[in-house]
C-alpha cells in the first residue's frame, strides 16, 4: 500500500553514530525483515520509520511524501510489550482505534455508533481468532492472545504500513509459529508493507519478501561508537517457496 | 516555627497524657500520699506568675525547701492548659492556675485541691476589644474570637451581662491563644476577647477600641498557687516552703532599688519583653505583695461571692461535668468555715495557714 | 514439630487473633480506670466506659443547650465538608498537574522545580500566612488541607504517568489519537486508581490539617470540640470523638478501596500488558 524510500540516513546521538548511510528502496506491499546482531541499530531504523525520533541527517520518504513528524494513523505498529492498553477489554481496545478514527475531538463515541464500533471491532477480534476473549482485559490474556489483540487494534485502522518491533520474541515456540500464520495471511490480505525487527534469522526468512541485515561496516577499536551500522546485505526471498502454516494452523488456540 | 510545632505535640500529648497515667496509676499517684520529700510544682509563663521563676533562678525555692528538709521541683511548662492537666491527672503535686480552671478541672475532676496562695488578680491584664463598636452594648449580633470556656470567656460574660446581654447575642469563635494577633490582624475579626501580653500589643492598633476589661469586675480572675490537698496535709513542709519562697521573692522585686529593678527585669527578659513592657503588665495585675494583703483579700466576703458567680457561669456550660444536676455538685470552702455548694463534697479549699503563718512571721 | 512459617491459624482463629489486641487495649483501660476510679469517683482522665456511654448519648442524640444543635452531628458534618472540599480541590490540581507534569515535557520543565520546592514547604508554617492572607473562616482551612496535600498528589500522579509505558503512548498515535485524546482516553483512565491510592495516603495527612486548623479558630468540627473539651479535660468526650475520628477514617479508606475495585477493576488483576 506504500513505497518508502530512505536517502543517505545517518542517526547520531552525541559523538555515538548508531546509524549511517542508510540507503534503502521498498516498493508497495513488500515484507521487509531486519535483522542484526543486538544494539546494530534496527530497532532504531524503526523508531524512525515511526517517527518516534528523527534522523540526524538523511530523508525518509514515503509514496515519495516526507514521513510525517510524528506517529500517525498511517504507519501502526505493534511492539514485543505495552501494545495495548490495560485499562480497556480486548474489543475497547479495538473500538478505541475506530472510536478516534470517527470521533478525532473527544477520542469517545456514544450511543448507536458506539455500539457499532463496538460490534465491528468484534468482528476484528474474531478475524484474529479472539471472539471468544472480547470481554477480556489484557492481564486475563495470554502472551500470544495479547499480540493478536495489538495486531487487531493496530490493523484497526488499516495502515499502509505496519512496524513490527520483535512482537513475536516473548512468545513460546508454538505459539510463534501461529502468529507467523496470522501475519502473513493478514499481510497478504491487506496488502500493506510490512517492516518487522527481530532477531530470530529463521522467522525473517519465513516470513520475509526481504531480508535486510544490518551492521557495522567500519571499526575502530578505540572508540567503538564513532562508525555506524547500514545495510550489509539486502537479500530477496521467494515466498512460494519457503514454509508458512496453513491458515487452519494459524487458528488453532494459542 | 516553634509554635505550631507545639500545637501539633498538644494534639498528641491529649492522647499521651491518657498513657502516662497508666504509668502513674501504676506507680501509685499523689492521691495515696503521705510523707515525702521531693515535689514537683509546674509554673507556666504570665506576668504575675514570673516571680516564680525568679526565685528558682535564685536558688530561692532552693533555700526554703532545704530549710524545711525536702527538695522542689518547681518547672517551668509551656502550655497552661497542659500544666493542669498533668496536675490533674496526678503527675504534679502543685501548679498555678485561675480560679475559674482550679475548679473545672481538678476539683471537677476529683481532685482534692487547695490553694496556698492567692497571688493576684487580673486587674486589666484581661480585655475585650472591639474593630468599630465603642461599648460593650456594640457586642450585640458581633462575632468575638476567644479561648472558649476560658476565664476570657468568663470575661465576656460579665460584660454582656453588665450591659443586659446575654451570651445568645453574640457569636464566640474559639480562637487559639498562640493566634491572637494573627488573627486580629485578619479581617474576620470583629471583636477579640485577649490577655497580656497579646492584649497590650493589641491595643496599639488604630483598630482596637477597649471595650470592657477585668478592672471592670476586680477581684474575679484571681491567679492562685494550689497544691493537692492530700499532700500538703502530709506534708505542711511544702505549704512553708512555697509560701515562703513566695513572699520573699515579692519583697525583693516590689522595691525601687537595684535588686528589685534586677529582678524586674530578669523577668521582663524571662516573659519575653523588656523591663518598660513588663512593669505596664504588672500595672495591670493586682499583686499582693505582703502576706496581710492576701489573708485580707481571702477573707473578704467578696471571695465566696465570686467564686459563685465562676461556678455558675461554668454549670451553665457544661463545665461542672457530665453528671452535674446542680451547680452545687462541687463543693467549695473558705476561710471561717464559709462552704459554697455540696459541704460533703469539697473538692476546692482556699486555704490560710500557710500564708497566716507567713504574715506572723513564723515561717 | 512443623516450622512455624508453615503455621496457619483457621478462619475462626484468624479472626480470634485480629480481634486480640483489641480485647487487651480494652482489658486494659478497663482495669486502670477501675483502679483510678476506686480511688477518685470524679476522675477525668480515664472515665468509665458507662461515663464515655453518658457523653455519647449526651453529644449525639441530645441538641445542646446554648445553639440547639446536636454537636456531634454538627462537627461531623462541618469537618467532613471542609475535608471533602479540602480533598477535591487537591485532586483536580493534583489530577491536571500531574497529567500536566507527566505527560508535557514543557509543562514538567516549567512546573516540576516549583511544584518539588513547594512540597517541602511545612503547610503547618504557612498557616498563620493562610489565616492573615484568607482570614480567618472555612476558606483557610481548606486551604490548609489543599495545600498539604495537593503536592503530594501532584507529584505522586506525575511520576505515575512518567510511568506509563511509551509503547501506549506511541500506539495511541499511530490510532490517530490527538495530545487531548491520549489525556482522556490513555492517561487520566489508568492513573485514577493510583489517584484514589494517592488519596488513601493523604486522608491521614488531610485530617491532621484539619484538625490542626480547627484549633485555631472555629466554632464547630471534631477538632474544635476535642480542643474545647480538652481546656477542662473532658476525657469522657474526647475519647469517643478520637474513636469517632478513627472511625470515620477507617470508613474512608474502605469505602475508597471499594471505588477503586469496582470502578478499575483491570488494575486489580495484576500487571497488565
Amino acid at each position: 500500500m506504500a513505497t518508502l524510500r530512505v536517502e543517505n540516513l545517518w542517526m547520531e546521538y552525541g559523538a555515538q553514530t548508531v546509524l549511517e548511510r542508510v540507503n534503502l528502496d521498498v516498493a508497495d506491499g513488500a515484507f521487509c525483515a531486519l535483522v542484526g546482531a543486538s544494539g546494530c541499530g534496527k530497532s532504531t531504523f524503526l523508531r524512525l520509520l515511526l517517527s518516534q525520533e528523527r534522523p540526524t541527517r538523511g530523508t525518509i520518504l514515503m509514496d515519495g511524501q516526507p514521513l510525517p513528524q510524528d506517529p500517525g494513523p498511517d504507519r501502526g505498529v505493534v511492539f514485543q510489550r505495552y501494545s495495548v492498553f490495560p485499562h480497556l477489554n480486548a474489543v475497547q481496545n479495538v473500538a478505541l482505534a475506530l472510536e478516534i478514527a470517527r470521533a478525532p475531538g473527544l477520542g469517545r463515541l456514544f450511543g448507536k455508533a458506539r455500539r457499532a464500533a463496538l460490534s465491528e471491532a468484534e468482528v476484528m477480534l474474531a478475524d484474529v481468532g479472539l471472539g471468544h476473549a472480547c470481554g477480556h482485559y489484557p492481564a486475563e490474556l495470554s502472551g500470544g492472545m495479547q499480540q493478536r489483540l495489538a495486531i487487531a487494534q493496530a490493523l484497526a485502522r488499516k495502515p499502509r504500513i505496519l512496524l513490527l518491533d520483535e512482537p513475536f520474541g516473548a512468545l513460546d515456540p508454538g505459539t510463534r509459529t501461529q502468529m507467523h500464520g496470522l501475519i502473513s495471511r493478514l499481510w497478504r490480505e491487506t496488502g500493506m508493507t510490512v517492516f518487522m525487527v527481530t532477531h530470530d534469522i529463521r522467522e525473517a526468512f519465513a516470513l520475509g519478501t526481504r531480508v535486510l541485515v544490518f551492521d557495522k561496516t567500519r571499526h575502530d577499536p578505540q572508540a567503538p561508537g564513532a562508525y555506524g551500522a547500514t545495510i550489509t546485505y539486502d537479500l530477496p526471498v521467494d515466498r512460494s517457496t519457503s514454509k508458512v502454516p496453513s491458515a487452519s494452523e494459524e487458528k488453532s488456540a494459542p | 516555627m516553634a509554635e505550631l510545632r507545639k500545637k501539633i505535640a498538644r494534639t498528641l500529648r491529649v492522647g499521651l497524657v491518657a498513657v502516662a497515667a497508666l504509668g502513674v496509676a501504676l506507680a501509685g499517684g499523689p492521691a495515696e500520699a503521705a510523707t515525702k520529700t521531693s515535689f514537683k510544682v509546674a509554673w507556666t509563663i504570665y506576668a504575675g506568675w514570673m516571680p516564680w521563676g525568679y526565685a528558682v533562678d535564685q536558688g530561692i525555692v532552693k533555700k526554703w525547701a532545704d530549710k524545711y528538709g525536702i527538695s522542689i521541683d518547681m518547672v517551668q511548662m509551656n502550655d497552661y492548659i497542659e500544666s493542669i492537666n498533668q496536675y490533674t491527672a496526678g503527675s504534679l503535686d502543685g501548679v498555678l492556675a485561675a480560679n475559674m480552671d482550679a475548679l473545672t478541672i481538678p476539683a471537677v475532676g476529683g481532685v482534692d485541691t487547695t490553694s496556698l496562695i492567692n497571688g493576684d488578680f487580673s486587674n486589666g491584664n484581661d480585655g475585650i476589644l472591639m474593630k468599630t463598636g465603642k461599648t460593650v452594648a456594640d457586642l450585640k449580633g458581633a462575632k468575638v474570637n476567644l479561648v472558649e470556656l476560658s476565664v476570657s470567656h468568663y470575661l465576656l460574660a460579665r460584660a454582656l451581662e453588665s450591659a443586659s446581654l446575654s451570651e445568645r447575642d453574640v457569636k464566640t469563635v474559639n480562637t487559639s491563644d498562640a493566634d491572637f494577633i494573627a488573627a486580629y490582624g485578619t479581617g474576620d475579626v470583629q471583636a477579640m476577647v485577649a490577655w497580656n501580653p497579646a492584649l497590650s500589643d493589641l491595643k496599639t492598633r488604630k483598630d482596637a477600641n477597649l471595650v470592657f476589661d477585668s478592672s471592670k469586675i476586680p477581684g474575679e480572675i484571681i491567679d492562685i498557687a494550689i497544691v493537692n490537698t492530700a499532700t500538703l496535709k502530709d506534708n505542711p513542709a511544702l505549704g512553708k516552703a512555697l509560701v515562703g519562697a513566695w513572699f520573699e521573692v515579692l519583697s525583693i522585686m516590689q522595691k525601687n532599688d537595684a535588686a528589685g529593678i534586677a529582678a524586674r527585669t530578669a523577668m521582663a527578659k524571662a516573659s519575653g519583653t523588656d523591663l518598660a513592657g513588663y512593669e505596664s503588665q504588672l500595672a495591670t495585675t493586682r499583686m499582693f505583695y505582703t502576706p496581710a494583703e492576701a489573708v485580707a483579700f481571702t477573707k473578704s466576703p467578696q471571695l465566696p461571692e465570686t467564686m459563685k458567680r465562676v461556678r455558675d457561669f461554668s454549670f451553665s456550660h457544661g463545665l461542672l461535668g457530665n453528671g452535674a444536676k446542680s451547680a452545687d455538685v462541687v463543693g467549695m470552702e473558705f476561710p471561717g468555715g464559709v462552704v459554697v455548694g455540696d459541704p460533703k463534697n469539697i473538692k476546692l479549699r482556699f486555704d490560710l495557714t500557710f500564708v497566716e503563718m507567713a504574715a506572723a512571721g513564723k515561717l | 514439630m512443623r516450622r512455624l512459617i508453615n503455621l496457619r491459624p483457621s478462619r475462626q482463629g484468624t479472626f480470634f487473633l485480629g480481634a486480640l489486641p483489641f480485647a487487651i487495649v480494652l482489658v486494659i483501660y478497663f482495669v486502670f480506670s477501675s483502679l483510678r476510679l476506686a480511688e477518685n469517683p470524679a476522675d477525668k482522665l480515664m472515665p468509665a466506659f458507662s461515663t464515655m456511654g453518658e457523653a455519647i448519648v449526651r453529644v449525639a442524640a441530645e441538641p445542646e443547650q446554648r445553639s440547639g444543635t446536636i454537636v456531634l452531628w454538627a462537627d461531623t458534618g462541618a469537618s467532613l465538608v471542609r475535608l471533602a472540599l479540602g480533598l477535591g480541590i487537591a485532586t483536580a490540581i493534583g489530577l491536571v498537574f500531574g497529567i500536566l507534569n507527566g505527560l508535557i515535557v514543557y509543562a514538567r520543565v516549567t512546573l516540576a522545580p516549583f511544584v518539588g520546592v513547594l512540597s517541602m514547604v511545612p503547610p503547618m508554617a504557612l498557616l498563620p500566612i493562610l489565616f492573615i492572607m484568607l482570614g480567618l473562616e472555612e476558606t483557610s482551612k481548606v486551604a490548609l488541607i489543599v495545600i498539604g496535600v495537593a503536592p503530594y498528589l501532584m507529584r505522586d500522579l506525575a511520576l505515575r504517568v512518567e510511568e506509563l509505558p511509551g509503547e501506549q503512548l506511541v500506539k495511541a498515535q499511530t490510532l490517530g489519537a490527538s495530545t487531548w485524546v491520549i489525556v482522556a482516553r490513555v492517561v487520566l483512565p489508568q492513573i485514577l486508581p493510583r489517584l484514589i491510592d494517592g488519596l488513601r495516603l493523604s486522608l491521614g495527612p488531610a485530617w491532621l490539617f484539619l484538625i490542626a486548623a480547627e484549633a485555631i479558630a472555629s466554632t464547630e468540627g471534631l477538632g474544635y470540640r476535642i480542643f474545647l473539651m480538652r481546656r477542662y479535660m473532658a476525657m469522657d468526650v474526647i475519647l469517643p470523638y478520637v474513636a469517632w475520628i478513627t472511625f470515620l477514617a477507617a470508613i474512608s479508606d474502605w469505602v475508597l478501596v471499594q471505588i477503586s475495585r469496582r470502578a478499575f477493576g483491570w488494575a486489580h488483576l495484576g500487571r497488565g500488558a
